[in-house]
């Protein structure tokens, strides 16, 4: 676990760009899958040898691509985002 | 720092019982997981630890905010407790597995303690993620054989003369312990009464104590 960024280290990595979801100042977690997109982003990242920058790259287009769905929440929409970043990750790296 | 749920294995998948249906973009979460799994990057064991190690960052403080609200305020302990999910709501808290909360407040005569016998539901937009124990097959299945032995090796002592009330979750509804605001209390802030409010005070395996908070 030692090598796993905490999770203020990844909200800082991607403040700015593509910052995590909040509500009144707090992360939110609205379900728990989005809790694991973000397990298994950090896991990939320190996996493959992935920086954190090139990551962001990949979600801040993820996030222009992604239509909202009426009715859709901010956090699902960022994690859904999360999850289509991730994929294109792997992708590139001839792991999907 | 404080979040709802942060997230829960998919592993105890009783869906037919316990779950909504899964969401399009739920289903592809599961799926980019067992790629995964399959392709030998990580093992859910690791995304557990990952969101549990996380989950100690934020901690069950929505909880802990609902539970020192009723301490300081009688007449938020009465709503809370005839309607649950109304009063939690009041705070902000809720979504989908939050609804139908149910609270069970400890009294001098009744502990309260909560359980999922048939997998892990959990009352996480208000206690996060819940802990690996919750969720094993022993504290399941002894929780409702043995209450009394089972809290005792927690750590939690109960006089004879309390009876101990388990509570099992379901998809329908999900229970908070309500705890007894401990003495040498007197005169505290909200804020830091929430403090001594701990996971374990609200699934009913501890008691909140004064030096928790100091």
């Amino acid at each position: 676990m030692s090598e796993v960024p905490g999770l203020a280290a990844v909200d800082t990595a991607l403040a700015g760009h593509a910052p995590l979801p909040r509500d009144n100042g707090e992360l939110v977690f609205e379900e728990p899958w989005q809790g694991r997109a973000l397990g298994m982003g950090v896991l990939v990242l320190e996996r493959t040898g992935t920086s954190w920058a090139e990551f962001r790259s990949h979600l801040v287009a993820a996030i222009e691509r992604r239509q909202p769905r009426a009715g859709e929440s901010a956090a699902t929409t960022y994690y859904a985002a999360w999850l289509d970043a991730l994929e294109h990750l792997l992708g590139e790296r001839g792991l999907s | 720092m404080s979040a709802r749920g942060l997230g829960e294995p998919q592993r105890h998948d009783h869906g037919a019982y316990h779950s909504r249906p899964a969401s399009e973009v739920e289903l592809r979460a599961r799926a980019l997981e067992a790629l995964l799994v399959e392709k030998g990057l990580l093992s859910s064991d690791a995304i557990d630890t990952v969101v549990e190690h996380y989950e100690r960052d934020l901690g069950p403080r929505n909880g802990a905010r609902v539970v020192a609200r009723a301490w300081v305020d009688p007449a938020y302990r009465e709503r809370l407790l005839d309607d649950g999910t109304e009063a939690i709501a009041e705070l902000g808290f809720g979504g989908a597995e939050g609804d139908n909360m149910v609270v069970a407040a400890n009294t001098p005569e009744v502990h309260n303690v909560i359980v999922c016998t048939l997998c892990s539901c959990y009352p996480w937009p208000v206690l996060g993620l819940p802990p690996t124990w919750y969720k094993s097959l022993p504290y399941r299945a002894r929780m409702v054989a043995e209450p009394r032995q089972v809290l005792r090796e927690f750590g939690l002592e109960l006089a004879d003369d309390v009876e101990v009330r388990v509570w099992d979750s379901s998809a329908e509804v999900r229970y908070l312990v309500l705890p007894m605001r401990p003495g040498g209390t007197e005169g505290w802030a909200e804020e830091r009464l929430a403090e001594i409010v701990t996971r374990d005070c609200m699934i009913g395996t501890a008691l909140p104590t004064v030096q928790a908070g100091t």
